[in-house]
């Protein structure tokens, strides 16, 4: 089970944070990204109109071509806005 | 170090002072305490959300600050902020720095500082009469932060 995490704003446009197996169609963070959006086109665009950072278990990521793993914790964090 | 989350209101004077206790080597105490104002960007807030990623969040300001703890030789950081619902008047966040001398505290306290309204990994949301709004960083916060950088090269 991949479990997806929103923060923000994207936290607002989610329904909620969410578990779920792998789709056989993903195998990027792009992939998994652009799946995220087809399923929820608000919380889709939200992602696409800002800058969005990754984070893969707890490590900040780059590179949205690398691999999602069936065990994942995967947050999408819009722009920080500090305390 | 002591970095802390609170889901709920702290009184910043208890924390100082606890914070401060039998430290009779230490020479200086400063410490700021942001408060959560009625009026933001002429708009009246009934309600300040401020949202994080358990574990990360507290893991990122941890991480900063022990690199201003190194970079002023100022081991001594307090950090106590809030998240969740806070109301006007409360205190959102307390950065202290003890040190030997007063120099080492006040820069060290002033570069935390920038770094939590600019880049932690926290996320504000204002309620209000006017309705509900997600904040982004200020530029002015983002200029006194690039600002710090500069002085650090």
């Amino acid at each position: 089970m991949v479990k997806l995490v929103f923060l923000g704003k994207f936290r607002g446009l989610a329904r909620e944070d969410f578990e779920t197996p792998l789709p056989a169609e993903i195998h990027t963070l792009s992939d998994l990204q652009a799946w995220i959006g087809r399923r929820d086109p608000a919380l889709g665009s939200a992602m696409a109109g800002t800058h969005t950072q990754l984070v893969v278990n707890q490590a900040v990521v780059r590179d949205l071509g690398l691999p999602v793993n069936d065990t994942d914790e995967i947050a999408f964090l819009p722009p920080m806005s500090g305390g | 170090m002591q970095i802390r989350l609170a889901a709920t209101p702290f009184e910043p004077q208890q924390e100082t002072a606890a914070f401060a206790a039998g430290r009779a080597d230490m020479g200086a105490l400063v410490s700021f305490v942001g408060l959560c104002r009625e009026v933001n960007d002429g708009r009246d807030v009934a309600e300040l959300f401020i949202d994080h990623y358990a574990g990360f969040t507290e893991r990122e300001i941890a991480c900063i600050a022990a690199d201003v703890a190194g970079r002023f030789d100022c081991p001594d950081l307090l950090v106590v902020h809030r998240v969740g619902s806070i109301a006007p008047g409360e205190a959102i966040v307390l950065v202290a720095a003890l040190s030997e001398h007063r120099g080492n505290a006040f820069e060290a306290v002033r570069v935390l500082m920038d770094y939590l309204k600019t880049d932690a990994p926290l996320w504000k949301k204002e309620s209000g009469p006017d309705g509900v709004r997600w904040i982004e960083p200020r530029a002015e916060d983002r200029v006194r932060r690039a600002q710090a950088e500069e002085e650090r090269i």
